[in-house]
């Protein structure tokens, strides 16, 4: 291959270019692909730019999800560090959506003051996807559980738990009123829902913004700059030796599975109190596992995490909207993301065989 | 195939008699960065000779050695192969014009047998077992290398898993073997064995470079030695074995200490109430039930140097992993200072002010992944914890001042650590263990497994000064001449039991020797 010139680029460049290819090539395939279907490609596009940024209703809405992928994928890269795989950002935001239903609905904090009636939910949803990422990293320091398998296994509990919680009037179902009501919660009292930053239903972007934005550089300055980002990487790099220099092995990776759980709870409460303001079943809907792609193409930086939300996010929101106008199928939007995921592999096996060779 | 060999062979032997190199390195240059691994190096290999390179850690040895082997290219200079210029694009291509190379690390597959293992990489189609286990035997005949071709790697030893990397060398028919500190890893007879092995390569006139700093390897096979320090060649010898003692000058500038002890430490008498160790009846059984230690006992007392002597295998790991907190022990108990440590933490161990210098360096020792600055501080980064954060620039300066203590030599204290070489290693790991704040004690595993005779004398030097500083230090070691050299009491374990302990005193030798065979004194 002439890819041998990628090896005389400087690593710095390198980083983001791999990914920036990656995405490229997909974006190509997938316009190809609509042209192959028959479909009018400049209709298709125009479809799409309308769903993902046509209107400050369609950029809040691609915003909004791109939060959520934000949220999982930095927990992703937070548990990557210590070589852990948290593959389980599905069943956390489940998990979280429960937890805050729960709380806005019969917590008792609809009436509390000063923001504290959405807080008290959201934080319920992080301490609810914390213990579900968290189980997973007692197992694997306690018997020795892989967490791809076991997070992965917590996930299809959670998204079948919610289940169960929108179809047991014991649980979280609404009460029946007659016959044909829906398999789903009440909605959320109006002092729970996320404030929107612009205070205007027509741009619905709300205050996960800022707190996304408060949260990945903090992770970023946790990563590399603190004693537990240390510990982290060396838990990672090579336990033995992270032991017997006395680090907390156990506590480590038990905390960083909790934190990238409370992120993906976090998230799940994002979606619920600022979205969809009820519980339905198919309440996750891929989110966690379109985050665990974006913190895998991440590479290990927050930056990464942060452009490939926004990626994934307007990629969503238009193909969605593709498909309702152009009867394009918005599952195109997962042909294109496979197809980075595969570029993306392909191109950096290629330049690590480079490398070592 | 057999057939050209052997007629290269030939002709190789014609030009051994004319003396011309077939290998020329003309003033080499490599540079990583801003550090200057070589300078102006000239290097001939001559067909079927035995060439030694001579040198301390950091000196170049292994560079040169992968610049041959195509891993670098230089930065400098140019390299001939039969009068034409050779640039290796990688060792697959250093591989097809007929260079060989034996890492310091091997890279087999430990559950595969030997014949897998070879047939990897080159197989296609079909695996024909049977026709590779007839060239191992045909090879181990060749050459001497003896070897099962069916055996798991993971149930060979060290130096049969060194064999089974010769001979996927040799399978190739090499012109030029290059063997990177091969005699590391060996036990004493194991080393008997590879020198041989390169004497019959040699003479089958595949030229051979080995890189080592053990004196006696030297004089036993070498036809020339060349010598590197910092980086150039300071010394050439075409008649090694009656030059030794000017290429040791040479390669270490300094002349070695003498390896007799002052006669001051040997004399001391321990005061009472000075033990800072106390291990009581201490056992280790393993997995499988075995006894792998059995009531160990000792008293260690200030400013004193105790050897653990014994073959490997006696016990020496399961002791040395008790002592440092890293497993716990099956039965009895041991005081740091008074203090019941039986079964700790590693954290609980260290925090009673015990220095470890661990015998795996790369799996306990340290993380090569990280830093310079990170390994020295790897037990104590808490201690650079500023409002909540790492403070970066203090941990650079604390370290750079370690660096030059313990004469740590490395372009920076941001260096990876793996990129250092193997002295300037354990020169960072006893800088970050013997500089704890409260070291009362210090257990170190094969403190100078694998490195050359300077940084050999600089660890020895680092742990007289500790004991000088009222430091107890418990020395496992299997080298006997090592402990009779730093000790003032050696003990031997056989079978995990301790034989018997007497003075360290040369004239103790054979008596040492018994125990260690397992004869009772």
């Amino acid at each position: 291959m002439s890819l041998s010139f990628l090896q005389r680029v400087p690593q710095p460049l390198l980083r983001p270019f791999i990914p920036l290819t990656a995405v490229l090539i997909a974006l190509l395939f997938g316009v190809a692909l609509v042209a192959a279907t028959g479909a009018s490609v400049s209709e298709a596009l125009g479809a799409f730019a309308e769903g993902a940024w046509g209107s400050p209703y369609a950029i809040a809405a691609s915003i909004n999800r791109s939060l959520v992928f934000a949220l999982v994928g930095i927990g992703f890269v937070l548990a990557e560090r210590a070589r852990l795989i948290n593959v389980g950002g599905e069943g956390q935001i489940a998990v979280g959506g429960i937890a805050a239903t729960a709380v806005s609905l019969y917590g008792g904090v609809a009436d509390l003051p000063m923001g504290l009636a959405f807080i008290l939910p959201l934080l319920a949803a992080a301490l609810a996807g914390g213990l579900w990422g968290g189980l997973p990293g007692v197992l694997k320091v306690k018997a020795g559980t892989n967490e791809v398998i076991s997070t992965l296994m917590l996930s299809f509990i959670g998204i079948w738990l919610l289940y169960w919680c929108v179809q047991s009037s014991a649980l979280l179902r609404q009460p029946m009123s007659n016959s044909g009501t829906l398999p789903e919660s009440l909605e959320i009292p109006s002092s729970t829902m996320l404030p929107f930053f612009f205070g205007d239903p027509s741009m619905p972007l709300h205050v996960g913004l800022p707190a996304v934005l408060v949260i990945g550089p903090l992770v970023a300055l946790v990563l590399g700059r603190t004693l537990f980002g240390m510990h982290l990487r060396s838990v990672g790099l090579n336990q033995q030796a992270a032991h017997r220099a006395g680090m907390p092995i156990a506590r480590t990776l038990i905390l960083a599975m909790f934190i990238a759980g409370a992120l993906g709870g976090l998230a799940g409460g994002f979606m619920l109190q600022g979205e969809q303001y009820s519980l339905k079943a198919g309440f996750s809907s891929g989110f966690g596992f379109d985050g665990l792609v974006v913190g895998l193409l991440a590479r290990g930086s927050i930056a990464g995490v942060f452009a490939g939300a926004l990626l994934f996010g307007f990629l969503r929101s238009g193909g969605i909207y593709m498909e309702m106008v152009a009867q394009v199928p918005s599952a195109l939007v997962l042909v294109v993301q496979g197809v980075i995921i595969l570029t993306l592999a392909a191109v950096t096996l290629i330049n690590r065989r480079g490398e070592a060779v | 195939m057999e057939h050209s060999a052997s007629a290269m062979h030939q002709s190789q032997q014609h030009a051994a008699k004319a003396g011309q190199p077939w290998l020329q390195l003309e003033s080499i240059g490599k540079r990583f960065g801003s550090f200057q691994a070589l300078q102006d190096v000239a290097l001939q290999i001559r067909p079927g000779e035995i060439q030694c390179l001579l040198g301390e850690n950091g000196a170049g040895k292994s560079t040169l050695c992968n610049l041959i082997f195509g891993v670098h290219e230089p930065t400098a200079g140019q390299m001939l192969l039969d009068g034409g210029v050779y640039q290796p694009q990688g060792p697959a291509d250093a591989f097809a014009q007929g260079i060989a190379m034996v890492h310091q690390h091997f890279s087999l597959v430990s559950d595969l047998s030997v014949v897998d293992n070879l047939l990897l990489g080159q197989a296609h189609g079909f695996l024909r077992r049977g026709a590779m286990a007839d060239r191992v035997a045909r090879l181990a005949e060749q050459y001497g290398l003896q070897l099962d071709p069916h055996a798991l790697i993971s149930t060979l030893s060290v130096g049969e898993r060194q064999r089974v990397e010769i001979v996927k060398c040799l399978m190739r028919e090499p012109r030029l073997l290059v063997l990177d500190e091969p005699t590391a890893v060996l036990l004493p007879d194991e080393i008997d064995a590879l020198l041989r092995v390169c004497r019959r390569v040699a003479a089958q006139g595949c030229s051979v470079l080995l890189v080592t700093h053990k004196l006696a390897e030297i004089k036993q096979v070498a036809d020339r030695v060349t010598v590197l320090r910092g980086g150039r060649i300071v010394a050439h010898s075409e008649h090694p074995a009656d030059e030794l003692d000017a290429l040791v000058q040479a390669m270490i500038q300094h002349a070695p200490d003498s390896p007799a002890r002052p006669a001051a430490a040997a004399s001391r008498s321990p005061r009472l109430q000075d033990e800072v160790l106390q291990v009581d009846g201490l056992g280790v059984t393993d997995v499988q039930g075995v006894t792998r230690l059995d009531n160990f006992t000792l008293v260690l007392n200030r400013g004193e140097i105790i050897g653990v002597a014994g073959v490997e295998g006696n016990g020496q790991s399961e002791l040395a992993s008790v002592l440092s907190g890293m497993s716990s022990p099956s039965r009895g108990r041991f005081f740091i200072n008074g203090e019941e440590l039986s079964g700790a933490s590693p954290q609980a161990v260290t925090r009673a002010g015990v220095g470890v210098v661990p015998e795996d360096r790369h799996a306990t020792g340290c993380i090569t992944d990280l830093s310079l600055a990170e390994n020295i501080f790897l037990n104590r980064l808490h201690e650079f914890q500023r409002w909540g954060c790492l403070d970066r620039a203090a941990m650079r300066a604390a370290a750079s001042e370690l660096m030059r203590r313990f004469d740590v030599r490395a372009a920076s204290v941001d260096s990876r650590f793996g990129g250092l070489s193997g002295g300037n290693q354990q020169k960072a790991v006893l800088a970050r263990e013997l500089t704890l704040r409260n070291l009362t004690c210090l257990i170190a595993s094969q403190p100078t497994r694998g490195l050359d005779v300077g940084a050999v004398q600089a660890v020895y030097g680092h742990i007289r000064a500790a004991r000088d500083q009222g430091v107890g230090v418990l020395l496992i070691s299997s080298e006997l001449d090592e402990l009779l050299t730093v000790a003032d009491r050696i003990v031997v374990l056989y079978r995990g039991r301790i034989m018997g302990s007497c003075p360290a005193q040369p004239d103790q030798r054979a008596r040492i020797g018994a125990m260690m065979a397992g004869q009772t004194p």
